[in-house]
């Protein structure tokens, strides 16, 4: 029998992302402006939250969904200066949020510039991730917060997610610009964390990721995103679906963290006696310290509560 | 003549029934203004993605698609035509109207409310 060699996740970068600051780059996201004086206007009447209050200065996460209610795109909505909104989200799909939008820019004055191509992304996460940019920067950096920094040559853009339970603040700019706020992070003390160890501690947090558990194959409520709906903002694309899911309560999934001896495989159906309980949206290749490994899945509600026993595809895992 | 909303009119216009003319006429009047017209546009938005747009205006703009229809000017932007091709809005008041009613064979789908559509 051939056996498995154990990765375990780094305990050290761990710790930063949960109790310090992690820097994670990203190899591939979605920035977009979004310019023109009814650039807010239109994203308000868009999407799932109430953006009007976002004043300059400051920044909201919000879903784009379609007519269906499925989710096409979730992003943060940073108002940067004047009738100038940078946006940034996690799918590697630029095309798939500047279409949508454009589709509904019909008498509106407002651009968009897609410049996923020519900008880099961090995100700064841990529970001092605020700390450590105030003193880096040298700037308050209060909830919500959306700024320009400068510095030297560059200038970087920085926006604050409230949205994902956990410290999080996303920092876009020109790669050379971006590089220079790097190495000052670094000086200023932040771990930098490797993909994998950063998919165990999204997975961890339950934090949906970008065309695993939400997409056009998932609603915001299923696929953990309830956060960013706001119930009484009034009209926006899908919320006629949305809210007779949540009055009628129709959700049929829920998302939930997985416990397995083995690590399971995305998109592997689970089953429960034989019978459809849902699917792997997610699953982290590196083990726990006692060897155990974790995924998400979108399981149905009759099988979603904790310490439910599921099966996915011969290895057993169970509902944390 | 009064048209009923739902009936086909030619796809490279739109048509207001003499009763939407009347009421455009009578806001206008209103509103003291003697040079006017309808301002019929789309907008993203609403639950279904699409929102009409319904104003009075003194004039027509540059990109405008002008239609007269029962003494009122019509004015439709370029970019929001496609979405209202072939169009008939009518009125329909008392204690069941609903004010002024878009019949647009563009729509596949409306919302509850009838504010927005989809194509």
């Amino acid at each position: 029998m051939q056996s498995r060699t154990l990765q375990k996740v780094d305990q050290s970068q761990l710790g930063a992302l949960v109790s310090d600051c992690g820097l994670v780059r990203w190899s591939n996201s979605t920035i977009v402006e979004h310019s023109g004086p009814d650039a807010l206007d239109l994203l308000h009447r868009l999407t799932t939250k109430e953006l009007l209050t976002i004043t300059e200065g400051k920044s909201r996460r919000t879903a784009l969904t379609s007519d269906r209610g499925r989710v096409i795109d979730v992003f943060v909505v940073a108002h940067v200066e004047e009738n100038c909104l940078m946006l940034i989200s996690d799918s590697d799909d630029s095309e798939r949020m500047v279409s949508a939008i454009d589709y509904f820019t019909i008498i509106e004055d407002a651009e968009l510039t897609d410049l996923s191509g020519s900008y880099d992304r961090i995100s700064l996460v841990g529970s001092r991730a605020r700390t450590v940019i105030e003193s880096v920067f040298g700037i308050a950096v209060p909830d919500d917060t959306a700024a320009i920094i400068k510095f030297g040559t560059g200038s970087v853009t920085l926006a604050s997610d409230t949205s994902r339970g956990v410290g999080w603040f996303d920092v876009i700019g020109e790669s050379y610009a971006l590089d220079s706020a790097i190495k000052m992070l670094e000086k200023g003390g932040v771990t930098p964390i490797d993909s994998e160890t950063f998919e165990y501690f999204r997975i961890d947090n339950a934090i949906p990721g970008s065309d695993r558990e939400y997409g056009e194959h998932a609603n915001p409520i299923e696929a953990g995103l309830l956060d960013l709906i706001d119930w009484d903002k009034g009209c926006y694309v899908g919320q006629e679906v949305i809210v007779r899911l949540d009055a009628y309560d129709k959700v049929q999934r829920e998302l939930r963290v997985l416990v397995s001896n083995s690590p399971l495989v995305e998109k592997t159906g689970l089953t429960v006696a034989s019978k459809p309980a849902g699917v792997v949206t997610s699953a982290s290749r590196l083990a726990s310290d006692d060897g155990k490994y974790l995924s998400l899945a979108l399981v149905r509600k009759a099988f979603a509560e904790s310490s439910a026993d599921l099966e996915a595809d011969g290895i057993e895992a169970v509902v944390r | 003549m009064t048209m009923a909303p739902g009936r086909t009119v030619p796809i490279n216009t739109i048509e207001i029934t003499e009763k939407a003319a009347s009421k455009v006429k009578q806001f206008a009047a209103d509103k003291g203004m003697e040079k006017f017209g309808l301002k019929v546009a789309v907008k993203g938005g609403g639950c279904s993605g699409l929102t009409y747009v319904l104003d009075i205006v003194e004039g027509a703009e540059e990109d405008d698609k002008v239609v007269v229809h029962h003494g009122v000017e019509v004015y439709v932007p370029k970019k929001a035509f496609v979405f209202l091709a072939g169009t008939v809005l009518d009125f329909s008041d008392g204690l069941n109207g609903k004010g002024f009613e878009f019949a647009n064979p563009m729509a596949t789908k409306t919302c509850g409310c009838g504010t927005s559509f989809s194509v």
